[in-house]
Parts: C-alpha cells; structure tokens; sequence
C-alpha cells in the first residue's frame, strides 16, 4: 500500500448530448469543481492544486482567480495521449498532497464539444497537407482512435479467436447499468444483443455501440491528506495504489511489431499489483475507461483480470452486469453509457462505489479500481481503498 | 497511379524524415549505420543505440498484411464518396520489425485479410508548397 492521500469530494454538472450543454466550457468546469466542493465541505478559497489532461482549455490560472482560490500551490498535467491519463490524475493528487505541495487539489476534467470539436469529427484535419506524425497514416485514411484501436482489435481477435460477441457483452454491460442510472446520458434507453448488431459499423469490428459517445459535461474530485480529511464532515476514500506509466519501444504511432497488437497495459497492471500488494481477483468493483469495446477486452487480459482463451466467458453471459455481477463493471454506465467526461466520471463512480453511493452498488466494496483509457501510452490505474 | 481515396485527399507534409519514404517510389526505411537497427517512424537518433548514423536503405518492396479494418464512417467530406475502404499495417520484407500504414488496392475491400502477401505501388501526387514530385506507397495483394 503506497498511496497517502483520500478523495474527500466529488462533483459533475449535468451531462448533455453533444452540443447540448447551455453553459460553456469553462462554466460548466466551474460548476464540477464548486460540486465536489460543497460535497468535501470544503470553501472554494480553500483548495489550492489543480490537475487536468489532455487538450484542457481551462487554464489554471484562469480558474484559480474565477473560483478565488487564495492560493495555488500545485497545477500540473500528465504528458500524452488522452483519457489514458484519467486515472493518472489521482496519480498526480496523490504526490501532490502526500508531498506537502499542496492541501486541497481538484482533479478536473470539462468538454463541451459543440463548443469545441474533438477527434470523432475529424476537426483540424482539413488542411491540405498532414503534419509529420500524422503523415504516416492520414493520407491513408487513417484518422481516429476508432480506425486505429480496430487494427489492434482485429490483429488480437485473429490471434486468440475471440468473437464479436465478447465485444457485444462489453457493450451491453455499459447499457444495462446505465439503465440504473438517472445521470446517465442512455438513461432509458435500454439495449439488446440484436440492437447491437444491427447497429452501423463505424469501422470493423466496431459497431456503433462498440464506441464511446462524445458529450458536453464536467467532473471534478478533490484530494487531501488523511489528517486533513478528519476535519470534513464526509467519508474519505483512500488511495490505495496508483500506476502510471509505459513499457519498453512501442512505436508511438506505427504500431511497431514488438507490441503489436496491445494496449500498453501489462506494464501499468504489473505497477499497480506490486504497489498495491494485491491481485485482480481481489477487485470488488472495475471501472474501466471504454474508448471502444475491443481495447476493454484486450486490456483486461493485460492487466491479469483473464488470458484471452478466457475472455468471452469472463465477460458474456451477464458476468459483467448489475450490482450482483462476477465482477461489477463500469457501473455507472462509463464513457459508452453515461456519459463521456474523458474518463473522469469513471473515476467519479469509484470512489462513489467505495462511499456505497452508486446506482449500481456492489456489495461489500473494499477495493474500487479505475482504469484509463487503454490503447494509448502513458497508460493509468488507481485503485480506492475502504473509506474512512 | 490515381490515388485511392481521391486525388484531392490530404497528402503528407514533406519533411527531411517522410521525404525518402514518399517520394522514392520504392519501400525507404531509415537504418542505424552503427548498429543495423530499422526503426519506423524516422528518427533523429537511434532507438536501439543512440547512434546518430542513419540513412534510408531500400527495401524489397514487398510484405504481409499484419492488420486491416474496414473503415465504413467518413470523418472527411472527401471520404463520403469512398466508403467502405480498407486501412492495413504491414510488415515491411528486409526491415525486421518495421510495421508501415497504408492502404490495400486494387482489390475488394472484403478480400483483405491478415497474412496476406502484398507488394508496393504507388499513387502520383505533386507537393502543393514545394512542386515536389510525390509517390505515395500503396500495397496490392501478391498472392
Ligand atoms: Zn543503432
């Protein structure tokens, strides 16, 4: 057990459809962070880190002064890639507050996509000519995450014979959560394994519904130190472990053989098992970031969950689905159901299983994980300990 | 040849690393003169021995389709006209463990399949900022 530090609040705007939020960006950051606030008991002047990823707008500076933050003492972003550092944000809360830096920092996340567009649109790349690390493939069409999470997909399908239906039960795993889930974005809109087949390729072997959606929304948590959370009136949620991190050469954006296909996860499985001193079968409850279904199954083989001889029973027949499942799984619904905050949500909701608060509440929850987003290095883990 | 997907498609920006592998009109990959590693994408520097000696060898020309996907959602206008078309890695003869993008033409786009031989061609373009002539590789099946 190596983290020292606690998730002592939570908090997200309502999520939208994609362009569907009335408030910007910014706003709708603000309203996540002065959330999780209200729920650690917090006041805004109090906290003083800030911590997102990606292609954030929302500068820190600009929200520190927004909200009033009488300091701010720790603002950083993990390096690379995408929702592959969601979890990489506890990673950074947890050395921030552990190490004295900082007291009460807030890890982030907004998106407004009508607003601003993201990849699924194919914005930016309109131009002429394609810069040099994408001129190896978007002359060829090979443009989004979808396209080249499919190539890994298909390679490790071939390889170990898994079917669509593993895919499908990834999926329908998501739906019938978010079905408990009045936050969710597919709230009510339950969905079938014929649905999911006759759904629309966007790129094989993805369906439609094999694909995370795109919205506007905001969630936000706020970490501290353990003797700082005795003060706050609400459950603190340990930090067990966290890992972050990539192996050896693995061909940023060609798919060098030495790692094709794979999702980069072996590496962020063995840190977070070694660091944690626990195993996959010891998790109580997976959340884990579905940029598409296909990376799911290929990454839960790579962190040890199963081998992918294994994989379509470890994930059909219901297994993943509802408080009561083998292993309850993206309980909330995740990025293909409730909604797609980057991953952050995710993280939301297992802290929110740790806390007993979820729609979808497991039983007995003592270890919470949530995983980034797989396919894309630097990969992310944390895993949440019994509340205190 | 014509280009697969439309010849107004975006074409690479040249720089001193793509320029060999899209204007050659043959399989240029970058090799360490030091130590004999192949590394793709380019480099400044050699991944296996931080040697700074690497020039462009020429390959065979041929290689096995390592994956494909079949791509049915345009993400650009362009590509509307052009689904359902067909996205490989391939695994480039005579640079041991380089991996390329690309293409599958002169095919259906339900015929492509891991495994499968292929051999380069290549599609006719002119750089739009400096009139270089360019010659884009493509693979077509071999077997
Ligand atoms: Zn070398």
């Amino acid at each position: 057990m190596h983290g020292r530090a606690v998730v002592v609040g939570v908090g997200e705007s309502a999520y939208y459809k994609h362009g569907g939020s009335p408030d910007t960006e910014f706003q709708l950051a603000c309203t996540a962070i002065r959330n999780a606030a209200e729920d650690a008991g917090l006041e805004l002047r109090q906290l003083d880190g800030l911590i997102s990823y990606m292609d954030n707008r929302n500068s820190p500076l600009r929200l520190a002064d927004a909200l009033g933050f009488e300091e701010l003492r720790w603002s950083s972003t993990p390096w690379a890639g995408g929702g592959n550092n969601s979890s990489a944000t506890m990673h950074l809360a947890d050395a921030a507050v552990s190490g004295g830096h900082a007291n009460y920092v807030v890890a982030f996340r907004a998106l407004a996509q009508g607003q601003f567009q993201r990849l699924g649109s194919g914005a930016g790349l309109m131009a002429g000519t394609a810069p040099e690390g994408l001129s190896w493939g978007l002359p060829y069409g090979l443009m989004s995450p979808a396209q080249e999470c499919a190539l890994q997909t298909n390679r490790w399908m071939h390889d170990h014979g898994v079917s669509q239906e593993a895919l499908a039960s990834v999926s329908l795993a998501c739906y019938a959560n978010a079905q408990r889930n009045p936050r969710a974005v597919r709230y009510g809109r339950p969905l079938t394994r014929e649905d999911y087949h006759a759904s629309r390729w966007i790129v094989e072997p993805f369906h439609l519904f094999d694909c995370c959606m795109e919205n506007d929304g905001a969630a936000a948590l706020i970490i501290t130190t353990p003797e700082r959370a005795k003060d706050l009136p609400g459950k603190a949620v340990p930090i067990v472990a966290t890992a972050q991190g990539k192996g050896p050469e693995i061909g940023l954006t060609t798919f060098q053989q030495r790692w094709f296909p794979g999702m980069y996860y072996e590496n962020v499985g063995r840190i977070l098992w070694e660091r944690a001193g626990v195993k996959p079968a010891d998790i109580d409850v997976l959340q884990m970031y579905e940029n598409f279904t296909g990376p799911v199954v290929m990454a839960l083989c790579e962190m040890g969950f199963c081998e992918p001889a294994d994989v379509e029973a470890f994930v059909g027949d219901g297994r993943l689905e509802g408080p009561d499942a083998a292993l309850p799984f993206n309980t909330s619904g995740g990025n293909i159901a409730e909604a797609y905050i980057h991953g952050l949500e995710m993280v939301v909701e297992a802290v929110r299983q740790v806390r007993g608060e979820s729609t979808c509440q497991a039983k007995n929850v003592e270890l919470s994980l949530a995983v980034g987003g797989p396919g894309y290095a630097p990969g992310s883990a944390v895993l949440f300990g019994p509340a205190i | 040849m014509s280009r697969y997907l439309g010849d107004d498609f975006i074409l690479p920006g040249l720089t001193p690393n793509n320029t060999p592998f899209f204007t050659a009109g043959s399989i240029q990959i970058q090799f360490c003169d030091d130590c004999g590693h192949a590394q793709h994408p380019p480099d400044d520097l050699c991944y296996a021995c931080q040697g700074r000696n690497l020039s462009f060898r020429t390959c065979p020309g041929t290689g096995r389709v390592e994956s494909c996907a079949r791509v049915h959602h345009p993400l650009h206008p362009a590509l509307r006209e052009r689904v359902p078309y067909v996205i490989a890695i391939v695994s480039v003869d005579g640079a041991p463990g380089v991996n390329v993008q690309g293409n599958v033409v002169h095919c259906d786009t339900s015929s492509v399949r891991i495994g499968q031989k292929v051999r380069a061609v290549y599609e006719e373009a002119v750089d739009p900022h400096s009139g270089t002539k360019l010659l884009i590789p493509q693979w077509e099946p071999a077997d």
